[in-house]
């Protein structure tokens, strides 16, 4: 490994060391904190009462239960929709869509976008809550804005199409940050690159698909895995628009998780639900993966 | 004449999505106007600044100081560790550093209020039960990401141009200063601006580690609206959620010019 | 990197040098503001103590607090709900006053009733500083369209059903009668809910119509009222339709329910003392009149089920409470603390303005306190009230409770969701501690 490093790393290879001390601290504290949640998960351990101090390994019962209680399996059937549909294809494609054109754009028009995608980004969950509820539910903007004028029976948009709805305010909550890495990422594509392709007469689309694609391959996959992660765990938007419901049709996993231990304070049980959830994004995330691999 | 036209167009649409991801912003705006604020979409009847005044009386100040502190801190920190690991995972090939570092990632998905455990007693153990503890803590659960982040971009790098530097004989952090962190502007500013907002929108982490009422960030100042009983404090949630959010929108902008270099504007010469 | 690192370094010595200590230091819900600091204020001015004041808001109190008691962090005084008492009092986390009663002259306002609640074996854990009653809320509007007479006394379930019909008949209303269902509403579905439905649903002799046999410590897994209970949900909400399942997952459940009381698109909704000023005003600052708000919205007594034994009406109590800390060094002054914030001088004021029931018999007779017709009209109910079964695991059996409502809301039939949820309380506690009555 040294020895087909480059000279200058040979060269400084102890100041390489200490300077990546702090890192590898960092990196073995979490481990470590890992180490604990799964050792919790095999464990009764609650927040409170007696449990919380008098608690007892138990095997591999938390993870039974996730089989044997009925909502595990539904709610990550709804996780895995509010994924896909809010990140994958929401966040990703607009993210990077909006990337790709607003390089081009006038100061003010490319402003005002931004502000309002990072304005989005930025605002508390619970206020953009707020805000998501005041868009769809009788007297709200859709509603005074589009349906009245149209004399459009006014129905209560949130309660019809909940799923529909938390995944829009994902989208709309989430894009800035595909939109900040993908135009970083397309800012470390030399122009050079792309002018040359053009003078050889390659279309636009030829040039995304067949040369800046490729080139920041690594971050689509960063991206996709980071935007995986934060949609599976996401909770304070969705727990307040619709709490779940209505009925169990917006409950995904995080709100499961919630719902059956922590609100009860079962700590236990809670770090089983999010070890499984962990391999599940794991074995989801091997698709990424193979995007990073190196061409042959 | 093609290419106007389309370019029009693509103006027009652009147009169209800023005002749909505007649109929601329109109860933000009019509740925070709005004296009688009562969490409904409708015209004020009349518009004042009151909330704005109540929002910022109190706390508000010493909370905006505290979260800019923390912000601040945890985004440096962030950047100077991961800038000093992510270097050589870039450029020595240890074998299975792709997955490792992936795993590491993963771990972001462990729930907040079991991790939270083991932090706090670590935390209360080495003294830090305060805002650099949250920093430290913070930094801690987002290296893995910005590690692979870093990585990414330094990947990106040509190596000739520290073989260049270093056949002038320039010494590691000279290699780092004029090749590296220039050429990679753009991702460290990525990763700045990802740990600052972060810290900015941290609310379990300080509510649990501050000790002290004046300690407290913004994050936490915000709940203030929200009484027993599902009460809600409408004029003082819409007006103190865009006082906590503009400074945000701020710093990206002061940001930006780093995302837009153009790769070839930044000296390839060396 | 060199501008960074004198930041780093200026910043965290700035830290380091900000850190002192007060003398004793308390924490407590920053809505209890107007009542604590004030007490806190005069009890500086009296002791020359200083007190660390950690006002925090709703969400994370719970973890904050379980946390800190864990660690051994946790202030001296600490402000906490009812419910909390029992869970932290019963691993020894909580100081027993009773020695206080010799020292403190106005102890002896606290009636036997209200000390009750606060008590585990005997020991007094905590000092409450406000109650409340539960009941039915209605609105007038709805009522004079379905030409029903005001004031309403229902005095069975039937009473109620049938309002609620002629309502949803003479306005259209999805929401004619709301009683608080599912996971969205936490203790709110539990406590204004399913356990107001359950009291009045059987016979309250040997405990058949609680969630819990308090004389054989058991958990009721199934039983007459709980079925009773469940099918007063499946009529209203399945039924009868008398309430929109989906607004109990709104973002904002109690700002959609009040508006809709005034408006007349609410007719009954079941909720607590608080709302006559919460419908108008939580805070208590823009509150019209008294005969101005009895003009729009009323209230009833939750009526019982009118089965054989079933109590007239129900009625359960909650409300806040300040403890100390069993590892406090200093329970001497957080002693002197509580005396300074329940001293009449700071408490009544706080009563009167805040619209709170009177826990402590001199506060209740006073002619201010007498005079508020509303407090006089409620104050009866809490003649008849209990608690709820805060001891360990009751969140555990509360949770399936709201989950239990919600799967009526869902569509799934009674004794589906009954088994359920005896099945869930079976795997927690054990077979031989869940009850079934036939």
């Amino acid at each position: 490994m040294l020895a087909s490093a480059h000279p200058w790393l040979k060269r400084d290879w102890p100041l390489l060391v200490c300077l990546s001390i702090p890192a590898i601290l960092a990196v073995g504290l979490l481990l470590y904190m890992a180490g604990w949640v799964l050792v919790m998960s095999f464990t009764d351990l609650s927040l409170f009462g007696r449990k919380a101090t008098e608690w007892s390994f138990i095997g591999l019962e938390n993870y039974e239960r996730l089989f044997t209680r009925r909502g595990f399996l539904e709610s990550l059937w709804v996780t895995v929709i509010f994924t896909f549909f809010s990140s994958i294809i929401g966040q990703n494609i607009l993210g990077f869509v909006l990337a790709g054109t607003l390089r081009n754009q006038p100061g003010l028009l490319r402003s005002s976008i931004e502000s309002a995608v990072i304005l989005g980004w930025v605002l508390p969950d619970v206020v953009a809550a707020f805000l998501w509820s005041a868009t769809f539910t009788p007297n709200g903007l859709v509603d005074l804005a589009i349906l009245q004028p149209l004399s459009i029976e006014t129905r209560n948009l949130i309660n019809d199409h909940p799923l529909l709805i938390v995944i829009l305010a994902n989208i709309w909550k989430g894009t800035a940050w595909s939109y900040i890495l993908y135009s970083a990422a397309l800012d470390s594509v030399p122009r050079e690159v792309s002018e040359a392709a053009k003078v050889d007469g390659a279309t636009p689309m030829q040039r995304m698909f067949f040369i800046t694609l490729p080139m920041i391959k690594s971050h689509i996959a960063t991206n996709c895995l980071f935007i995986t992660i934060g949609s599976f765990v996401y909770f304070p938007l969705i727990f307040a628009l619709t709490g779940g419901g209505p009925g169990t049709k917006t409950q995904v996993l995080s709100i499961f998780v919630y719902n059956e231990s922590f609100s009860v304070g079962k700590l236990g049980y809670g770090s089983a639900i999010s070890v499984a959830m962990l391999i599940i994004v794991a074995i989801m995330s091997i698709f990424y993966v193979r995007l990073l691999r190196e061409p042959k | 004449m093609q290419d106007t036209q389309k370019s029009y167009t693509t103006a027009i649409i652009l147009a169209l999505i800023a005002l749909i991801w505007v649109s929601p912003f329109s109860w933000l705006a009019v509740n925070a106007v709005n004296p009688e604020a009562d969490g409904s979409l409708s015209w004020p009847n009349s518009v004042g600044f009151q909330n704005f005044a109540e929002a910022m009386s109190g706390q508000a100040g010493g909370q905006f100081m505290n979260s800019l502190f923390l912000s601040i801190l945890t985004s440096t920190l962030t950047v100077i560790i991961a800038v000093f690991a992510a270097y050589p995972l870039s450029r020595l090939k240890i074998p299975g550093r792709n997955a490792f570092l992936w795993a590491l990632v993963l771990l972001r998905m462990l729930p907040a209020t079991g991790v939270i455990v083991p932090i706090f007693f670590t935390a209360k153990s080495t003294g830090m039960l305060n805002l650099v503890g949250v920093a430290i803590a913070i930094t801690m659960l987002n290296l893995p990401f910005t590690l692979l982040l870093l990585k990414n971009f330094f990947d990106t790098v040509p190596v000739e141009l520290e073989e260049a530097a270093y056949s002038e004989g320039a010494s590691f952090f000279q290699i780092m200063r004029n090749v590296m962190l220039p050429m990679s502007r753009a991702g460290i500013a990525v990763v700045w601006f990802f740990s600052f907002t972060t810290a900015w929108n941290e609310f379990l982490l300080p509510l649990i580690f501050v000790r002290k009422t004046a300690d407290f960030p913004m994050s936490v100042g915000l709940f203030a609206s929200f009484g027993e009983h599902s009460s809600v404090n409408y004029g003082f949630l819409a007006s103190y959620s865009i006082l906590y959010a503009v400074p945000a929108v701020a710093v990206y902008f002061l940001l930006r010019r780093n995302l837009n270099t153009g790769f070839a504007g930044v000296g390839v010469k060396g | 990197m060199k501008i960074n690192n004198v930041i780093l370094a200026s910043t965290l010595s700035a830290l380091v040098g900000t850190t002192a200590f007060a003398d004793i230091s308390i924490m407590y819900r920053g809505q209890f503001g107007s009542l604590i600091d004030p007490g806190i204020d005069a009890f500086e001015a009296a002791t020359g103590e200083t007190v660390e004041r950690i006002a925090l808001p709703v969400d994370g109190y719970d973890d904050r607090i379980a946390l800190d008691i864990a660690s051994g962090t946790a202030p001296d005084v600490l402000h906490i709900d009812t419910g909390f008492v029992q869970r932290l009092s019963a691993n020894g986390n909580l100081h027993a006053l009773n020695g206080m009663a010799d020292k403190w002259d106005q102890w002896q306002y606290y009636p036997e009733a209200t000390l009750n609640a606060t008590s585990v074996g005997g020991q007094v854990y905590a000092l409450s500083t406000d109650t409340d009653a539960r009941m039915l809320w209605y609105s007038k509007k709805a009522f004079e369209a379905a030409g029903i007479e005001t004031p309403w006394m229902p005095k069975t379930w039937d009473d109620v059903f049938a309002a609620a019909e002629a309502i949803k008949e003479a306005t259209g209303t999805q929401n004619a009668l709301v009683i608080p269902a599912g996971t969205k509403q936490e203790e709110a579905t539990t406590m204004q809910g399913f356990y107001m439905v359950l009291l009045g649903a059987d016979t309250p002799e040997g405990d058949m119509n609680r969630l819990r046999n308090r004389e054989t410590g058991q958990w009721i897994g199934k039983s007459p009222a709980l079925k009773r209970a469940l099918e007063f949900y499946h009529k209203a909400y399945i039924e009868d339709g008398l309430a929109e399942p989906g607004d109990q997952y709104s973002n904002d459940v109690g700002a959609f329910m009040r508006q809709g009381l005034i408006e007349g698109d609410v007719g009954i909704w079941a909720s607590g003392s608080w709302e006559n000023n919460c419908i108008w005003d939580c805070g208590g600052t823009n509150l019209p009149p008294q005969a101005e708000r009895d003009e729009v919205v009323h209230w009833a007594p939750f009526p019982g089920s009118g089965v054989e034994g079933a109590p007239e009406f129900s009625n359960i109590s909650a409300g806040w409470t300040i403890a100390v800390n069993e590892a406090s060094e200093n329970k001497e002054l957080a002693e002197q603390l509580l005396m300074a914030i329940f001293d009449r001088e700071n408490f009544e004021p706080w009563v009167l303005e805040n619209g709170r029931m009177a826990v402590r018999s001199d506060i209740a007779a006073t002619d201010a306190y007498k005079s508020d017709a509303f407090f006089a009209a409620v104050t009866p109910l809490n003649e008849k009230t209990t608690k709820r079964d805060a001891v360990p695991g009751y969140y555990y059996v509360s949770s399936q409770v709201q989950k239990m409502t919600a799967d009526i809301l869902d569509g799934v039939s009674v004794d589906d969701a009954l088994e359920e949820y005896y099945e869930a309380l079976v795997d927690e506690f054990g077979e031989e501690a869940v009850a079934v009555y036939e």
